[in-house]
């Protein structure tokens, strides 16, 4: 893989801006060269790359701003996207204009980016998912999944001086395996290839995969539960989507009361887009710096994520959590912590007496966001915990749960934390942990 | 186009490609948001590329790239080729397509007025009065209307001679009210809600829509849910409306009639499906007034199209006939393993991604009543309107569904809004408790412009054509 060297891609974005002759502008570059190579039944079915550039800009004046992106080496790329983002400030109506930010002295570091997960090919990619393969194959079972790398550069330039670069890699192996009656999970994120562990990954998925057979029924109803750091994501990602953005708090949508403890004083969360192992990346679709933002601290309410526009209304700095802006979405959690615990996962399940352990949760979607009361299925190994062991496989199940109400009743948290990366691409790092309290209903 | 495509093909014949096709892209997007009044934003997206597929030694192997220059296109389709090499390093069985008649024609979108070339000045005037309308409720506190257009310009070759040219045009609007109160945030969304409704249309939908003429009633709507009663639980008579009824279409039947779930290519992601092939022709799906199509030439839905993404025409395909399962989106490949023709069902989210299965317009077919009627003979029961929530398992067996909008029905009338409304069950349960389909009058095509299938992930505009309909002996419940 290879792209634009930095100093070209800034040299882009420059370029672009001193064409436009305008005070109040914003560029922002970002090329990507993905591979992604996906499995079935031990095979290769799909198997793609993909190379692209994007080119924004956004122009703002007189109260209005107008915004348009370019992705394709286009004839005359920066007229055509001047053209388009003048013409569309232009007939934006007057409103409340966010100020583009001020260069904030903050560095283009830490960044993701090993060279070795730059160089990955085709041929490596295969060799990674043959491993998997094998070890699926030796145990009779059939893997699933998939094997991605990627290469960003992302420049942000804008005329009041901002002006960032930096490159980042990320790699993913994500394996389900198939057994006569079950199936089994298993996924590995990170920034380096190093440490994807092809063969480590489908050891855990078989495992899982042969323990995950011949499911009895259990009633549904309200269980202790232990989740795998696989299933917490999931918790995770969507907390902080229902209330650490200022936005919701401003538009009374958010969960969240400063101050207040809602949930156990064994759950502290954070945004930490500087934290070695959480896909580190050093500053937001504005180039301001991203800060780290303590949310929940020992089951307090803390602080919420600010972009420029819900800084503004409060008077406050933004912590660099901007998605592209303007947009009606608001602060984005990228690198969520969950600080670790002190229990093995082992004393967790037997902490637990009876209940269920969950590997996995699916199609997790919110039913009533004040309350944070989210909907889903378990799936790929779901098991009875009886006399603080994990037991038989169970069908899986549906739930319907507050996520406060599961994080207020944890009674264990997990010392060792893995990387997840969730549906929109966010970066976790979470433990396993154990709820005295999950419903499912269904 | 043409010789971009061209260009491409040539290089992976040379490269040992036994088959290739390859799309040329260009797509524009213009998008319009106007939000509590202050907040507006106009922008415009671009976007041009080419992808190739290649079969080499008997295995797939996909690039793409932005840039149209020969160097870059040759690279392009040589990168092809070596990553089909790679792929036949663990592929036991080669790839087969099942024929097809070499395609070679032009289609563009039938429409009244090229929303391209509408004014910004009309569209951000209709923003602003619908805006207006929502925020002249008392007690709404958010309020957001949007516009989006679509235009794809798309050019698929193959080696086996095919050559088709498409343009492709979508219209999309809608609005959105947010009352809160201390425990309570209530949305409603019209026409629909993930933001718009769309179609594949001209600006002729946006004007049908009457956005700033029904802005006033969503916000009072969303106002009256934040005291309504709580949905009430039992196992009770459910009537959908059209927009519910459609993603029920889309989760509970058009994700597990794709065939490359049933094969498991979408076994790590997007599941698998209960839709075995050993039931075709045998399974009772639902009751009798079920029946369901994928449609890719019903007017006006955003899976409306000349071709799909491997030069397959554009079909109608009946999956479930009077409650029988009897057939399955297919592709090429997907076909070819059980001696099927494609139902031309591959379509790609951009020039950047590969086609996948994916549904067209999948419709539930009109039946012969309608909502007052349904209501009419309802004795207890309730009329649920507009998603709010949706889950579902990775078979498309166990659902959850939410919606914004409620009302309870006793002795065959309306008796009270309700709110936080949900509603479960199994797939063919749920299908053979339909007892009623409203008919043509109240039939309409719907757009979902949010429907996630693929890795790398794909976004995929789907049509479902769809009425109220109802269902017997539902378990319903209120969020709480």
């Amino acid at each position: 893989m290879s792209l634009t060297p930095p100093d070209d891609l800034l040299a882009l974005a420059d370029s672009i801006l001193e064409r436009i002759g305008r005070d109040r502008a914003e560029v922002a570059v970002v090329e990507l060269d993905q591979a992604l190579t996906r499995f079935a039944r031990n095979q290769i079915h799909q198997n793609v790359a993909e190379r692209s550039r994007r080119v924004r800009l956004r122009l703002m004046g007189d109260e209005q701003v107008g915004v348009a992106e370019i992705r394709g080496d286009m004839e005359n790329l920066p007229d055509r996207l001047i053209a388009s983002a003048e013409a569309a400030r232009r007939l934006a109506p007057p409103g409340d204009v966010t100020p583009l930010p001020r260069p904030d002295a903050g560095s283009d570091g830490p960044v993701a980016y090993p060279p070795a997960t730059a160089e990955c090919t085709p041929e490596w990619r295969a060799a990674q998912v043959s491993t998997v393969a094998a070890v699926s194959a030796r145990a009779g079972l059939e893997a699933f999944g998939a094997l991605q790398t990627s290469l960003t550069h992302t420049a942000i330039v804008n005329s009041l001086g901002v002006r960032r670069h930096a490159e980042s890699t990320a790699t993913s192996l994500v394996c389900v395996t198939r057994g006569e009656s079950g199936w089994g999970y298993a996924d590995r994120h990170h920034h380096d290839v190093e440490h994807l562990d092809a063969e480590g990954v489908a050891v855990e998925a078989v495992e899982t995969c042969g323990r995950n057979q011949d499911a009895i029924a259990v009633e549904p109803g309200t269980y202790p539960v232990v989740l795998s750091p696989y299933a917490v994501a999931d918790l995770v990602g969507h907390l902080a989507d229902l209330g650490f953005s200022a936005l919701a708090r401003q538009e009374h949508r958010s969960f969240m009361r400063p101050g207040e403890r809602l949930m156990s004083e064994l759950v502290s969360i954070a945004d930490d887009a500087g934290h070695p192992a959480a896909m580190p990346f050093p500053f937001d679709d504005e180039g301001v710096s991203t800060r780290s933002v303590s949310c929940i601290e020992e089951g307090v309410c803390r602080s919420f994520l600010h972009d420029s526009a819900t800084a503004l209304r409060e008077d406050v700095p933004s912590t660099g959590h901007a998605l592209p802006m303007p947009n009606t979405i608001g602060p984005w959690a990228r690198h969520l912590v969950v600080a670790a615990g002190e229990s093995s996962l082992d004393e967790l399940v037997a902490g637990c007496g009876r209940g269920l352990y969950v590997t996995r949760f699916w199609y997790v979607r919110d039913v009533h966001p004040l309350r944070t009361v989210i909907t889903g299925m378990t799936r790929d190994g779901t098991f009875l915990i009886e006399h603080g062991r994990l037991g038989r496989a169970v069908r899986d199940l549906r739930f319907t749960q507050s996520i406060v109400d599961a994080l207020a009743e944890v009674r264990g948290v997990g010392r060792e934390r893995s990387i997840e990366v969730d549906e929109d691409e966010r970066a976790l790092l979470v433990p396993a942990l154990c709820s005295g309290s999950f419903t499912f209903t269904s | 186009m043409k010789d971009i495509a061209a260009l491409a093909l040539d290089v992976a014949a040379s490269s040992g490609a036994a088959y290739a096709d390859c799309r040329v892209v260009q797509r524009g997007i213009q998008a319009l948001t106007v939000k509590d009044g202050s907040f507006a934003e106009v922008s415009s997206f671009e976007d041009e590329g080419m992808g190739i597929r290649a079969i080499v030694d008997g295995a797939w192997g996909f690039a793409s790239v932005d840039r149209l220059d020969g160097d870059s296109l040759k690279r392009a389709a040589r990168d092809a080729c070596r990553i089909a090499r790679a792929s036949a390093r663990l592929r036991r069985q080669a790839v087969r397509l099942a024929p097809a008649p070499v395609a070679v024609g032009r289609y563009a979108t039938p429409m009244e007025r090229d929303p391209f070339e509408v004014s910004l000045e009309e569209k951000m005037d209709l923003l602003i009065r619908a805006d207006e309308a929502m925020a002249s409720v008392r007690g709404v506190t958010t309020h957001e209307a949007s516009l989006e257009f679509v235009r794809e310009h798309r050019f698929f070759a193959s080696s086996e001679g095919s050559e088709v040219e498409q343009v492709i045009v979508e219209s999309g609007g809608g609005i959105d009210a947010t009352a809160t109160s201390a425990d309570e945030v209530q949305t409603r969304s019209f026409p629909n809600s993930f933001g718009r409704h769309q179609l594949c249309a001209g600006y002729e939908a946006i004007e049908a829509m009457d956005l700033a003429g029904s802005a006033e009633r969503i916000g009072a709507e969303a106002v009256a849910l934040l005291t309504a009663a709580p949905c009430p639980t039992g196992r009770l008579t459910l009537i959908l409306d059209g927009t519910q009824a459609a993603l029920q279409v889309h989760e509970s039947c058009g994700h597990p009639t794709e065939l490359d779930r049933v094969r498991g290519d979408e076994a790590a992601f997007a599941g698998t499906s209960f839709l075995t092939p050993d039931l075709v022709g045998r399974f009772r799906y639902g009751s009798e007034q079920v029946t369901i199509t994928a449609d890719a030439t019903t007017p006006g839905g955003l899976g409306t199209y000349g071709w799909d993404d491997e030069g397959v025409a554009a079909q109608r395909t009946v999956l479930v006939d009077r409650g029988l399962f009897r057939a399955y989106m297919s592709s090429r490949e997907t076909a070819a393993d059980y001696g099927w023709s494609s139902s031309g069902a591959m379509r790609a989210e951009s020039w950047n991604r590969i086609p996948l299965i994916r549904m067209t317009n999948v419709n539930l077919e009109p039946g012969g009543s309608s909502l007052e009627e349904m209501i009419a003979t309802t004795e207890h029961g309730v009329y649920l309107e507009t998603n709010r929530s949706w889950s579902i398992d990775d078979r498309r067996l166990n659902f959850q569904f939410g919606t914004q909008n409620g009302w309870e029905i006793r002795d065959g009338r309306r008796v009270r809004l309700v709110k936080n409304a949900l509603y479960a069950g199994r797939t063919p349960e749920f299908w053979r408790s339909c007892d009623a389909v409203a008919g043509p009058s109240e039939w309409r095509v719907w757009g979902v412009v949010n429907c996630g299938k693929g890795q790398p992930g794909q976004i995929m505009h789907v049509g479902h054509g769809a009425a109220p309909c109802r269902f017997r002996g539902v378990a319903v419940t209120a969020a709480s």
